[in-house]
């Protein structure tokens, strides 16, 4: 009976404050909605990155082709500086016929050359993490340091700037979970003390009553709470929606075949979803706690 | 069982449930509005609050409900020390208490039924319970037609009388009303003179603030007639009661 009697409480709160409770309702959903964008780009931006990875390659030109004894001794250094998918020493001639099969039916361009023209290398493809990505400059300074080592080559300008619009993506996260963190505790706070400003004679009528605290109180959290649910629901919900528009309308595009675009995992929605109540709650308590006095 | 029936076995009749023990009341600056006042009411028993305006009489009704503190003395209800009571023994208190205030202390923008609702909410009381009794009250103080209606639509008689239904929505044990037939004709003081014999039968104590010696007059019930902040003169004559509930007075 108690719950029964809450609930109607609350529900007679909402209605009462209706408009400010939609204008709320409203700035959480665009809050959650800029964060969970953001958060969209960066996780698609590092699965990319992960998946790009496939394609990037340092090639370690050398001065001498490595006896097999100084093989694995390269080997060992290389892999004790980063963490690589896979190490291939490639010899003069391996390196001939190589170019020799990519100029298919122009190979008797070849013809006059020796193959040892070309010089041996070791080609590295480092691990499928952004993280090793971004590091792949120091990288590359590390390989050009191993004995016999004589210029590294790999796609530095286009890594370069995938890691700049990582690390922005990356602090627009961060800035837009800090408005996220301000909008949904600051305007559910002022929610709240509207609530309790506006029914300042209700509640004083309802100590005369005798009504309990948790008679004032709890309707009051649970505003709070449901301001939570409904602005973080319908932001996420929002996004799916422009998720899926998106996905539908550039279909067949370029950048949408070469990386293949998902939304948040549901951990991460789910995440999203628990901080985003978790603070609205947090807004309303504060109020209760500042402004109401039973 | 009703709320009433819970409190009669926590105080005996016979036993105070109301006990002023030389109670002052001085308002800032230095205006006196009760000196010295000593009186007790037993459970069951009704008392006439009497006197011109600005004698007291609702000083007296604050000092029981907890609104206002005494400046100097001791006011006990149902045994309690108001001013010692802790915030969830006031509570308990005021939930056994029904008040028709003369100022009514409603809520202008909701309907009459919700506004009759608010002590049975407060309590968790069943919505049917509530429901039937918001229809009992209304019929028998003739606000039916008026039940879905906002207060602030109805007139100072029609809000006097739903101030009343509130009071004595949830059967308390004790009802304090002040003036609570200030706005009404004679038919409608009928209703609600009628509806207060109900509640005494059941055995709520009654306290009624009012000048209009019809009420009063000739009736067994004691009347205390307050003259600047003082009591004048008591009838049927009765010693302050120093008992507790419990105990015989």
């Amino acid at each position: 009976m108690k719950a029964l009697s809450i609930i109607t409480q609350t529900a007679r709160n909402l209605r009462q404050t209706i408009g400010s409770q939609i204008m709320t309702m409203v700035t959480v959903s665009l809050s959650v909605l800029i964060f969970s964008f953001f958060s969209l780009v960066f996780f698609n931006l590092q699965r990319s990155g992960v998946q790009l990875g496939e394609y990037i390659k340092l090639i370690v030109y050398l001065d001498q082709e490595p006896t097999p004894t100084e093989k694995p001794l390269l080997e060992k250094q290389i892999k004790s500086f980063a963490p690589v998918e896979k190490i291939v020493f490639k010899s003069r001639q391996e390196a001939f016929e190589q170019l020799s099969n990519q100029l298919g039916p122009d190979r008797d361009l070849l013809a006059d050359l020796k193959p040892d023209f070309l010089p041996p290398s070791i080609e590295v493809s480092p691990a499928r993490s952004l993280t090793a990505l971004t590091q792949i400059k120091q990288f590359s300074d590390f390989l050009a340091t191993l004995p016999g080592a004589h210029k590294v080559q790999y796609g530095r300008e286009w890594i370069e700037r995938l890691a700049t619009f990582t690390q922005l993506v990356r602090l627009i996260v961060y800035l837009s979970g800090g408005l996220l963190v301000l909008t949904s505790t600051f305007m559910v706070s002022s929610t709240i003390r509207l609530t309790v400003v506006t029914r300042q004679a209700e509640l004083e009528i309802l100590r005369l009553l005798g009504a309990d605290s948790a008679y004032i109180k709890t309707p009051l959290f649970l505003e709070g709470l449901i301001q939570g649910i409904m602005g973080s629901g319908l932001g996420l919900l929002f996004l799916h929606g422009l998720f899926t528009w998106v996905q539908r309308r550039f279909s067949g595009q370029s950048l949408l075949d070469i990386v293949a675009f998902s939304f948040l995992p549901v951990d991460i929605v789910a995440l999203i979803f628990a901080a985003s109540i978790t603070l609205c709650t947090l807004g309303s308590l504060i109020s209760i706690r500042k402004f109401l006095r039973v | 069982m009703t709320p009433s029936d819970r409190l009669m076995e926590r105080i005996p009749p016979k036993s105070a449930i109301i006990d002023f023990s030389k109670v002052s009341k001085i308002y800032p600056p230095d205006v006196v509005a009760l000196r010295d006042v000593s009186f007790s009411v037993n459970a069951g028993e009704t008392l006439f609050l009497t006197g011109m305006s600005g004698a007291g009489k609702s000083s007296i009704l604050k000092l029981i409900c907890a609104i206002e503190r005494p400046s100097k003395g001791v006011v006990e209800v149902a045994g309690h020390d108001l001013s010692r009571v802790s915030a969830n023994q006031l509570q308990s208190i005021r939930q056994q208490m029904g008040v028709a205030y003369q100022d009514f202390k409603l809520l202008p923008k909701q309907t009459v039924a919700h506004n009759i609702a608010m002590p049975m909410e407060v309590t968790y009381t069943h919505p049917k319970t509530i429901r039937d009794r918001i229809s009992y009250l209304l019929d028998a103080l003739h606000l039916t037609a008026k039940k879905d209606v906002r207060l602030d639509k109805l007139s100072r008689g029609e809000q006097q009388r739903v101030a009343i239904a509130r009071a004595a929505a949830n059967y308390p044990p004790l009802l304090l009303a002040d003036e609570p037939t200030g706005n009404l004709d004679s038919t409608t003081t009928k209703l609600v003179l009628d509806l207060f014999d109900q509640l005494r039968r059941a055995g709520t104590t009654l306290i009624i603030a009012t000048h209009d010696h019809t009420l009063y007059h000739n009736s067994p019930h004691q009347v205390l007639e307050l003259t600047q902040g003082a009591i004048k003169s008591q009838h049927p004559s009765k010693q302050p009661s120093s008992g507790k509930p419990g105990e015989t007075p």
